[in-house]
């Protein structure tokens, strides 16, 4: 027994210098492009800003090289709280690979809709710092429920969907206020309800069609502060939905870590309106 | 909860005004090539930069046959061009410097990040340092992979 309790209490860590060993021999080189363009790890794991995915490439590899990053995250408003962990792999800065796991959890009755989301995101143009054309990607995120019953229960058709965008990034490096300034629009077409985690599709379909923008500064080299818009259509009669925004800070003080923090308003959630409360996310690179 | 929601508002508000204003603001913005200290403030940022340079692991074997006292006048003087200082620059074209170096996106950004540790050595502000970079950046396509 004792052997036991003990492999199963070294058995993160074992898996986790696995998973080092096996980035090693690339990561040491994947820091190649300037801090802070790879933005941090989104609630759905691809890289991007933290409600939305951006069209920054997860991590600081270059064309030459490979890299990723790992996160944890956790939201928490009035009546829900989120626990987001997940990956982010970048071949290249041309395409990217991300995995995220999430939990959600009712706080009245301790009741928790676990989602599992994998994304795909490829470059298709442009640079987000130099050149003429801001960096375009498409990409794909497929959302599939560990449980139907809840998304069943409201309506959802599905307990399963997927996602596409294309989204679209420059960071001017002398913008407003000679700082660094970003913008980031994307194009999303889902059905959706709550970010999948109450299933796909319904009985009163709204606009598949969303927009998503974020806007951030940089204060200084590791500081930075932002906004993002989530618009969401509300496809179930017997719930609302809203969109949701965020004004965020985050601090960056090596390619390999950052934190961010947010102010989140996600509106109304299955029944609760006015869901505003903490968003905090560490990223650590592979 | 509706207190929350308000404050949220506030600081949404706050953040977005702070952000137009920055945008319409009329600034009339000092000479770069005075914000960087003249020529002084220049060569105080070229002996850094060399220096930076010098300790690159990274890009140090691009640098490996340069002439140093060369590079430091060619560089004095591109600075100065740049930033609109009166000088001429009376060197090689960017793509004729580096044709057949093989520079890489990465090569290329380091050196961007010794050109601010440079300026940083130096106490350039962080606004003029992104005056300078954004202009340095437009050369980027006539010297990565050549």
């Amino acid at each position: 027994m004792r052997i036991i309790a003990a492999i199963i209490n070294t058995l993160p860590t074992v898996l986790s210098s696995t998973l080092l060993c096996f980035f090693l021999p690339f990561s040491a080189q994947a820091d190649g492009r300037i801090k802070g363009t790879g933005g941090v790890s989104s609630i759905s794991g691809a890289g991007g800003g933290g409600l939305i995915p951006w069209a920054t490439l997860t991590g600081h590899s270059t064309r030459e090289e490979l890299g990723g990053n790992m996160f944890l995250t956790m939201a928490d408003v009035d009546d829900f709280t989120l626990e987001v962990a997940g990956a982010g792999f970048n071949y290249r800065d041309r395409a990217e690979l991300s995995y995220a796991r999430q939990n959600f959890t009712i706080k009245a009755n301790d009741a928790r809709i676990s989602q599992d989301t994998v994304g795909l995101k490829y470059r298709l143009a442009g640079d987000l710092l130099y050149g003429s054309l801001p960096q375009i990607v498409v990409g794909a995120e497929h959302n599939a429920l560990r449980d139907s019953a809840t998304a069943k229960a409201v309506g959802a058709d599905k307990a399963h969907g997927t996602d596409v965008y294309i989204s679209s990034a420059r960071a001017w490096i002398d913008g407003l206020g000679n700082r660094t300034t970003l913008l980031n629009v994307n194009l999303r077409y889902s059905t959706a309800n709550q970010y999948g985690l109450l299933g796909y599709g319904g009985d009163d379909i709204g606009t598949r069609l969303h927009v998503e923008v974020a806007a951030g500064v940089f204060l200084t080299r590791s500081w930075v502060v932002g906004a993002e818009y989530r618009h969401k259509s509300d496809n179930l009669s017997a719930l609302k939905e809203d969109s949701a925004t965020d004004i965020f800070v985050a601090w960056l003080p090596s390619k390999r870590f950052s934190v961010t923090a947010a102010w989140v308003d996600l509106g109304e959630i299955a029944g609760a309106p006015d869901q505003t409360g903490f968003y905090l996310s560490i990223q650590g690179g592979l | 909860m509706g207190h929350g929601r308000f404050v949220y508002r506030l600081a949404m508000l706050s953040l977005v005004s702070t952000l137009l204003i920055g945008c319409m603001g009329i600034r009339k913005e000092q000479n770069l090539f005075d914000a960087l200290g003249g020529q002084e403030g220049v060569n105080v940022i070229v002996e850094n930069f060399i220096m930076q340079i010098a300790r690159d692991e990274r890009i140090i074997d691009h640098f490996a046959v340069s002439n140093v006292e060369r590079f430091r006048m060619m560089m004095r003087e591109h600075l100065c061009f740049l930033a609109d200082g009166l000088c001429e620059y009376t060197g090689d074209s960017m793509i004729d410097t580096h044709a057949g170096m093989g520079v890489t996106e990465g090569d290329f950004n380091a050196i961007v990040e010794d050109m601010m540790a440079a300026m940083n050595q130096a106490g350039v502000p962080i606004g003029t340092q992104n005056r300078l970079l954004s202009r340095l950046a437009k050369l980027r396509g006539e010297i990565i992979y050549l």
